[in-house]
């Protein structure tokens, strides 16, 4: 691992991300989404990326965990330039070293809950069994052990949403991305949700990212990055009074 | 499949297990039912080349069995009423043997009355001769006279005349026999035209009169032969060859014959003749009434003794044709 | 995950057992029609080369030869046997004194070559009975009612008595004529007299020669034309598909059943394709490769699509075997290349729709994901 700071990079970071500009094609048009964004994530910290829609949050983020190419600039993941990366090699560093929690889950409808949370070990080229039995050992972390071999449109959206950190976290990635987690969740659903990722999510050698513009769970940040507009107008341990 | 769960999917395990089942019994049920399509051997042996002619170039032909001397159909010389057969078919006869009569009453009666004819005229004769005697001796005795006033010499004349006319009725009694005699033989020939006898030594083929049938000499054109007998030893077969196979055929070799229906039994036959003439085709195949155009040569061989082959028997012939002829092999 | 949506698992299920059903039940009926064309090849199993004049054509359509042809065959080396066979098309006049058009079949006297194989009824030997005839048991079905045994019914064939002493266990022609087999010599009184009688020289092929061999022999020595019994019933099977608008019918259905499926099993894969596209991201995103995508996907198709495959093969089998007692389908039977063909078939259809839907995932950002 390159841990030589590059750029102002500060060794320590999970995510180094320097100048990141990125433009979208609309008919005739450029449209700058992000404008030379400057950003870092530490591990063992939990770090807030929000915005309003629109403000380039989900772009920076795609950008960040290695799903979009940026315009302009450049990211560390862990001291890997990783869009220096081959595609082979840009989706293989996706699979070891990256948990992701989308917003919808989008767990795989045909196969039970087990198999859904081992599909990065299954990915990976584990024995099914063997990765489902490593599975179990985080559903019933999760205390949702009894659904395991449910499939997902049997379970309650909480349910599916424990699963889906399940397979988040199974191959034990060093990064985590999480998107909108409580956003459809009620006030106490999405605290319980949060507490429960910093309880498995947040580990010393861990990066989390959660991507949210849902106010009430800013508290339990370590950092927030605001962003507006393509800029970044706020980085900090509490979240700026006119949020 | 690395996705399939663990429990019991009616879609996932259950059908696939039915596809596959199926697709393995409706396999079975394909290939079972696949016809035979392989040919079979004959169940009877049809005929065939057999021996050394089975790979060496050869002539194919249909034949006809015959008797040496060919069917002899006997006819009768005269007409009239049959009164007896002597012989049977499959009798064998020696030249000459009487087959068959024809009523010979009225032939009979003309000899009897030529006999009584001949008797009469011998009697005639012997009057004649007795009244020549006398005459004679009276007109000796007459001559003997040497006085010639003993006698008139109207005496002597008279005797003379008298001696003349005894010759001359002598002379017409001894004709008169003659003509009877004739008469007799005529009748004897008669009797014996009458009566059929074998002209060559052979096998009584068939006999179609019964006495008491009326055989007549002139014969229709469709009516049956009255005898058919011909010498049955050798049996010939004449096999009919297609014209333009005739130059192939090796002349003088022997042909494998096979009986119509019993094509396992081949015999040798030795080559007799070919006929110098080439003719229709004649009915071979069967057909009541072939007409074709076909013209062949007809090739004579004798059969070895056998009781597989009767006259009239068709018969499927092998002939030898010449070595590797230039024209069929090029 | 095609099989964890019930509705379009069946829909791809059905547009492929369909498609399956179709081609290869339709590609069956093809080829045993025409095969109808080879059957008077097949039903004198005996012969492995038939000999003709040069402008035959097919058991139906065949010119008289002189006598003598039998002879020059035999003459010919190679040639185990030959025996003479008639084929002649006659009018019959049944018992109730209707007219009807059937084929006669005339068989070597003798050894009574030229038969089908097998008797339905009686045995080979009746037809050494004088006058006797034997029917082939599709066309007695076409001649008499079902209820009444033919053997033993008189017909008059051309002012000749004929009597049915057997039935024989023949496939049908294509035509579905009546067939009568006789002896040579009753053939050829049955059948109005014309010059030339002789339709075709059976041939036998001695041991160690070849059919075709044997067949060029034929042909160079006797200037007759000879084909192997394999080349005489593709000539019969050409016939039909030259002479008849079988082919274009049977390929449009067979074309249709292909589109069909493409069609069906086309829409539904788009259709899946497209509700499941966000867990496709998903994956994606994680970081499953494009190839474990492709795997994963046709894995499913592959199951899907093997027993959409078996189910169509089983209604074939199904359908052919429900109708196997009825006359037009005897004889019927599934040659073992159709279902492989409807496999590829199969294997066609889901690569194109395949392909084609899952170009969509291919192109898919993994960052979609996100919005």
């Amino acid at each position: 691992m390159n841990t030589q700071a590059i750029g102002g990079c500060d060794p320590q970071s999970a995510i180094c991300a320097r100048g990141i500009t990125r433009d979208f094609e609309a008919g005739q048009t450029t449209i700058r989404v992000l404008h030379g964004i400057d950003a870092d994530v530490r591990s063992g910290e939990m770090t807030y990326v929000v915005g309003e829609s629109g403000s380039g949050k989900t772009t920076l983020i795609s950008i960040m965990c290695g799903i979009l190419y940026p315009t302009a600039g450049e990211v560390k993941v862990f001291g890997t330039d990783i869009y220096k990366l081959t595609d082979t090699e840009l989706v293989n560093f996706r699979l070891n070293n990256i948990g992701f929690i989308f917003q919808q889950y989008n767990l795989i409808p045909s196969i039970d809950a087990a198999a859904n949370a081992a599909v990065p070990l299954i990915a990976k080229g584990m024995a099914v069994n063997e990765a489902r039995e490593r599975a179990k050992v985080l559903l019933e972390k999760l205390n949702i052990l009894d659904q395991a071999d449910k499939l997902p449109r049997q379970l309650s959206g909480g349910q599916q949403q424990r699963v889906a950190i399940a397979r988040a976290l199974v191959h034990e990635p060093r990064l985590v991305v999480c998107d909108e987690p409580t956003a459809a969740l009620d006030a106490r659903s999405g605290r319980r949700v949060m507490d429960l990722l910093r309880e498995v999510a947040v580990a010393p050698d861990r990066a989390c990212i959660i991507v949210t513009h849902d106010n009430r769970i800013f508290d339990l940040a370590d950092r927030i990055i605001v962003l507006e507009d393509g800029r970044i107008t706020h980085d900090g341990k509490d979240m700026p009074d006119d949020h | 499949m690395a996705l399939l769960p663990r429990n019991l999917s009616f879609s996932r395990q259950i059908l696939p297990i039915i596809a596959v089942v199926g697709v393995i019994m409706a396999a079975w049920f394909i290939i079972g039912k696949l016809p035979n399509r392989d040919t079979v051997e004959p169940a009877e042996q049809p005929p065939k080349a057999v021996g050394a002619l089975a790979n060496a170039p050869r002539v194919a032909g249909a034949g006809i069995v015959e008797p040496a001397s060919e069917v002899i159909d006997i006819g009768s010389a005269l007409s009239g009423l049959v009164t007896d057969v002597r012989v049977k078919p499959g009798d064998r006869v020696a030249q000459g043997e009487v087959l068959f009569t024809v009523d010979a009453r009225a032939a009979r009666a003309s000899l009897t009355q030529a006999a009584a004819a001949i008797s009469e005229a011998r009697a005639a004769i012997s009057e004649a001769m007795a009244a020549e005697r006398t005459a004679r001796q009276q007109l000796d005795l007459y001559r003997s006279l040497t006085d010639p006033a003993a006698v008139s010499r109207a005496e002597v004349i008279r005797a003379e005349g008298e001696e003349a006319a005894a010759t001359s009725r002598l002379g017409l009694a001894r004709a008169r026999l003659a003509a009877t005699q004739a008469a007799a033989a005529a009748a004897r020939t008669e009797i014996e035209r009458l009566t059929v006898r074998a002209p060559i030594a052979g096998e009584i083929l068939a006999v179609n009169i019964r006495p008491g049938e009326f055989v007549a000499t002139q014969g229709g054109g469709n009516t049956q032969p009255f005898i058919q007998m011909g010498d049955t030893d050798p049996l010939h077969v004449r096999i009919d060859i297609d014209e333009n196979e005739a130059a192939r055929v090796k002349l003088g070799a022997p042909a494998v014959v096979s009986p119509r229906g019993a094509a396992e039994l081949h015999v040798n036959a030795a080559f007799v003749r070919a006929e110098p003439q080439v003719v229709p085709k004649r009915s071979l195949t069967n057909s009541a009434a072939e007409r074709v155009d076909v013209r062949v040569v007809q090739l004579i061989y004798a059969l070895p003794e056998s009781d597989d082959f009767r006259v009239g028997q068709q018969v499927d012939a092998f002939i030898p044709a010449k070595d590797a002829p230039a024209d069929t092999e090029g | 995950m095609l099989t964890g949506d019930a509705q379009k698992f069946y829909g791809l299920l059905f547009g492929i057992a369909f498609s399956t059903l179709l081609i290869t039940q339709q590609m069956t009926i093809f080829v045993n029609l025409v095969q109808r064309g080879a059957s008077g090849v097949y039903n004198a199993p005996e012969a492995e080369v038939w000999v003709m004049d040069p402008v035959s054509r097919t058991t139906d359509v065949s010119y008289a030869m002189p006598p003598t042809a039998l002879d020059k065959v035999r003459s010919v080396k190679g040639v185990e046997w030959a025996v003479p066979h008639l084929r002649a098309q006659a009018t019959v006049r049944t018992r109730e004194g209707d007219l009807e058009g059937v084929a006669v079949i005339g068989v070597d006297d003798a050894t009574l070559i030229g038969l089908p194989e097998r008797m339905a009824k009686g045995d080979k030997s009746v037809l050494f009975a004088p006058d006797a005839v034997a029917v082939d048991d599709t066309g007695a079905l076409n001649f008499f009612p079902s209820e009444i045994d033919p053997v033993g019914e008189r017909l008059e064939l051309n002012d000749q008595r004929a009597v049915i002493r057997g039935v024989a266990d023949a496939i049908p022609s294509f035509t579905s004529t009546v067939v009568l087999y006789t002896r040579y010599s009753n053939a050829l009184n049955f059948v109005p007299g014309t010059r030339n009688r002789l339709s075709f020289v059976l041939v036998g092929v001695s041991e160690g020669q070849t059919p075709s061999d044997v067949a060029a022999r034929i042909e160079r020595e006797t200037g007759l034309k000879a084909r192997t019994r394999d080349e005489f019933a593709q000539a019969g099977v050409n016939f039909i598909i030259e002479n008849t608008g079988i082919p274009t019918n049977f390929g449009i259905t067979v074309f249709l059943g292909f589109v069909v499926g493409v069609a069906i099993v086309g829409l539904t894969f788009s259709l899946f394709i497209r509700d499941n596209i966000k867990q496709f991201g998903a994956l994606k995103a994680i970081g499953v490769t494009n190839g474990k995508i492709i795997t994963m996907v046709g894995a499913q198709a592959g199951l899907v699509g093997l027993i959409g495959y078996a189910l169509g093969v089983i209604g074939t089998v199904l359908f052919i075997s429900a109708f196997s007692s009825n006359p037009f389908f005897k004889g019927f039977y599934i040659p073992w290349q159709i279902p492989l063909i409807s496999f590829v078939a199969v294997v066609i259809i889901l690569a194109i729709t395949g392909l084609i839907a899952i170009r969509s995932v291919l192109k898919t950002e993994p960052a979609s994901v996100f919005r």
